[in-house]
């Protein structure tokens, strides 16, 4: 009876000691730093973890275009401050990947083209993360990735775990798009391969890009328009080429369904 | 066993506590009830013209009562928004200017007791209407363009006055093209408030063109260039007409189609296929619907039903139903002629049927020609066939118009002269004769409920020289009247007519030629 007691003491004990509060950071905390979705979206939980990898290609660029442009939204968590405070980025190498090389694939971090833009203003706790990125040739027949981090500084401390990184997938080859997801696949154009977004794109003259596709997402009859347009554009094809109809890069047969 | 004692004592004490004596007074008073008189079930206005003046008789049950009276106006069929209560009025007699656009509202009326705090909404439908909202509406062409006549009808059906080319006048040119039907949509979507919404819209199509006309004001909303997302090489329209959950357009025998169930801007999608292989096809310009079943349409060059489907890039291949006298493919035959004669809605199904009848001329042979009674069931359809006799006079007959429901006749006009033939006992009976030297070119059947403007007619156009004639006679037994009810009469050849009220809505008449 006793050894019950001091076992149920003990578990008492345990239970007791095993609550501890969540390590949330507080808004009064030290000044951090940490990506997030974009001004709009901040409120909703379902956005939080939104946007942390862009694919980017040039393929839809006029060969004179050499390098270009990709956004980040990051944000300063501790209040605001009456003057500008810069913040650092660093790339990280990712294993079993091609990293992007800095000057090849991107501008530095520490490039004054960049660089100054790495701040969060006075008053404010939002900006913009420009990352320019570079035509390099061997983006023609390569596909690189940038993983790129924020870092401590004398101006900030780290933000939440999860929103330390983000990603840009980078090529000059087709690729696909971030907007081409699982639902887009689902209901409306199957699965994705580079050859059938280069037949939707000679088929409908658009560029079924990250932004068309965003566009043409939210409105149901145009995608249904166009879902009809490639559809017979495939139907069509696959009658004009007897016994050999299209087929994707890993030879399966182009459907859409 | 001490301790036990003080927590059984402690458990007891605990109970007795919380035992409290029901005080609940069930002698409730019967609920109070606000009684407003003097305010109509609907209100017909024209804006900007008209005061909607009201001063209704409000009483309570409650004794010594003192009302805080609202009036409030919001806005019906909406979709993509929600309407917005816009207060009119705070006093017990209501003077408002109706200001809104022409469609339909609604009138809200609040009664509060001050004393004791108890509300009640009272409503009332609003129609605000143009002088574009109630009239006849005949369309016609002079050979090579088309245009309308507007008969209008302030106090009864028999017009008034007549707004002769309405539609140049309004849009300042004729429609290019032949007239051949108008069809009417109240849930048409387009901008012209501003932002996209449903549109009550007029569609005259011709054979050249299509025009989407606004309701209220008669102007051109879209055209065969500006229906489609990518307009059609070749601008041939048969038909615009309402299916289940979808607009239809047959343009150059092709199908398009707009899903109205989702968010839409009004514009027809791709070309429907006639199958999973896109073999070629050419739809006959008439169809077979009723606004709440799918339409089926018929293929010319293969000679075969098709079901058009509110969604989706392939039509359906109609198959045969258990009994049928025909094949619904390839049964080497060519449409004249098809129409709607019913629909059947069954209960426990959720699912309505439509049934019409058409006129099929063999191919190979010509001088086989075939009244058929069509009952389609879903993608399945059974034919009754009546072959026609050489010496039947609808052998011979160039234009045709079933009853709309009512009784089991089709009219059909051979030479100057309109005859019926029963659909159960073949007897073909002379119904009217065109006076001397006028060309039959219209018959329709037409019927609407409304108070003051209740009408069922079969209406007969004519054409003299360079004028028309609508001649609307009442039947009786399905036995035209002598001498017609009402004549229209104008410049140009009739091709069709509707009858134009701020009530008429999408679902009033059935969408056939």
């Amino acid at each position: 009876m006793k050894t019950l007691k001091y076992v149920l003491i003990v578990i008492a004990v345990i239970a007791v000691a095993s609550c501890k509060k969540d390590q949330y950071y507080l808004f009064n905390d030290t000044a951090r730093i940490q990506f997030g979705p974009d001004a709009t979206r901040i409120y909703t939980a379902s956005y939080n973890l939104a946007d942390t990898l862009k694919p980017f290609t040039f393929y839809y660029e006029l060969p004179s275009v050499t390098e270009d442009t990709v956004f980040f939204d990051i944000y300063a968590i501790g209040g605001v401050s009456k003057t500008d405070r810069g913040f650092t980025l660093k790339q990280e190498q990712v294993p079993n990947v091609s990293n992007a090389v800095a000057g090849t694939h991107y501008v530095a971090f520490t490039d004054p083209r960049v660089s100054k833009f790495y701040t969060i203003k006075a008053g404010t706790v939002h900006t913009s993360v420009p990352v320019i990125v570079l035509r390099d040739p061997s983006l023609k027949t390569n596909t690189v990735l940038l993983k790129l981090n924020v870092v401590s500084d004398g101006n900030f401390q780290l933000g939440e775990k999860s929103n330390l990184w983000r990603k840009v997938q980078l090529t000059d080859r087709l690729s696909q798009p971030a907007s081409w997801n699982a639902s887009f696949s689902q209901y409306y154009f199957g699965k994705y391969s580079t050859v059938k977004h280069a037949f939707m794109i000679q088929a409908t003259g658009q560029k079924w890009d990250e932004s068309f596709i965003s566009v043409t997402s939210a409105d149901y009859a145009l995608l249904q328009y166009y879902i009809g347009v490639v559809k017979t554009a495939l139907i069509d094809y696959n009658k004009n080429n007897p016994g050999n109809p299209l087929r994707d890069e890993s030879g399966e047969l182009v459907v859409i369904p | 066993m001490k301790h036990i004692y003080v927590l059984i004592g402690s458990g007891l004490l605990l109970l007795m506590a919380s035992c409290a004596k029901d005080k609940t007074n069930f002698d409730l008073k019967p609920k109070e009830q606000i009684t407003v008189t003097g305010l109509e079930s609907s209100y017909t206005t024209i804006s900007q013209k008209d005061h909607l003046t009201i001063d209704p008789t409000v009483t309570s049950t409650e004794p010594d009562a003192n009302f805080d009276y609202l009036w409030g106006i919001y806005e019906t069929n909406v979709q993509g928004a929600a309407p917005i209560l816009d207060t009119i009025g705070r006093t017990k007699k209501l003077d408002y200017l109706v200001q809104q656009a022409s469609k339909g509202w609604v009138l809200v009326f609040r009664v509060t007791n001050k004393k004791t705090k108890y509300a009640q909404y009272f409503t009332s439908a609003i129609n605000v209407v143009t002088q574009f909202t109630r009239g006849w509406y005949v369309a016609k062409d002079d050979g090579s363009q088309a245009d309308m006549d507007l008969f209008l009808t302030p106090v009864s059906l028999v017009p008034d006055s007549k707004v002769e080319n309405v539609y140049s006048v309004v849009n300042g040119g004729k429609l290019n093209g032949k007239a051949q039907l108008l069809t009417y949509f109240t849930s048409y979507k387009s901008t012209v408030t501003g932002v996209l919404s449903n549109t009550k819209a007029l569609f005259l199509t011709t054979d050249k063109d299509v025009s989407a006309m606004n309701m209220n004001t008669l102007k051109q909303i879209r055209n065969i260039n500006t229906l489609f997302y990518q307009p059609p090489a070749t601008a041939a329209p048969d038909a615009v007409f309402l299916g289940s959950s979808a607009n239809y357009l047959v343009n150059d025998g092709q199908c398009y189609s707009i899903y109205a169930m989702s968010a839409n801007s009004g514009q027809f999608g791709v070309r429907k296929m006639k199958d999973d292989a896109n073999t070629p096809y050419h739809l006959s310009r008439y169809f077979l619907t009723s606004t709440s079943t799918d339409p089926y349409f018929f293929d010319d060059m293969s000679s075969s039903f098709l079901m058009g489907t509110a969604t989706g890039a392939v039509m359906t291949a109609v198959t045969d139903d258990a009994v049928t006298a025909m094949p619904a493919q390839n049964n080497n035959k060519k449409m004249i002629y098809m129409g709607f004669k019913t629909t059947t809605y069954v209960a426990s199904e959720y699912a309505s049927y439509v049934n019409g009848y058409a006129i099929f001329q063999d191919k190979a042979n010509p001088s086989l020609k075939i009244l058929s009674q069509l009952n389609p069931n879903k993608t399945k359809m059974s034919m009754v066939n009546d072959t026609l006799k050489t010496t039947d006079k609808i052998f011979n007959a160039t234009n045709y118009a079933l009853l709309d429901g009512d009784e089991n006749l089709i009219y059909f006009v051979t030479g100057n002269q309109v005859w019926s033939r029963n659909l159960s006992n073949k007897f073909e009976q002379l119904q009217f004769t065109a006076p001397a030297g006028e060309v039959i070119t219209f018959i329709r059947h037409k019927k609407y409920t409304e108070t003051g403007y209740t009408h069922n007619y079969v209406l007969i156009g004519t054409k003299l020289g360079d004028s028309y004639k609508v001649r609307m006679f009442i039947k009786s037994s399905g036995s035209l009247a002598s001498s017609p009810e009402i004549t229209l009469e104008g410049k140009g050849i009739v091709r069709d007519v509707m009858y134009m009220s701020p009530s008429v809505s999408e679902y009033t008449y059935s969408n056939s030629y």
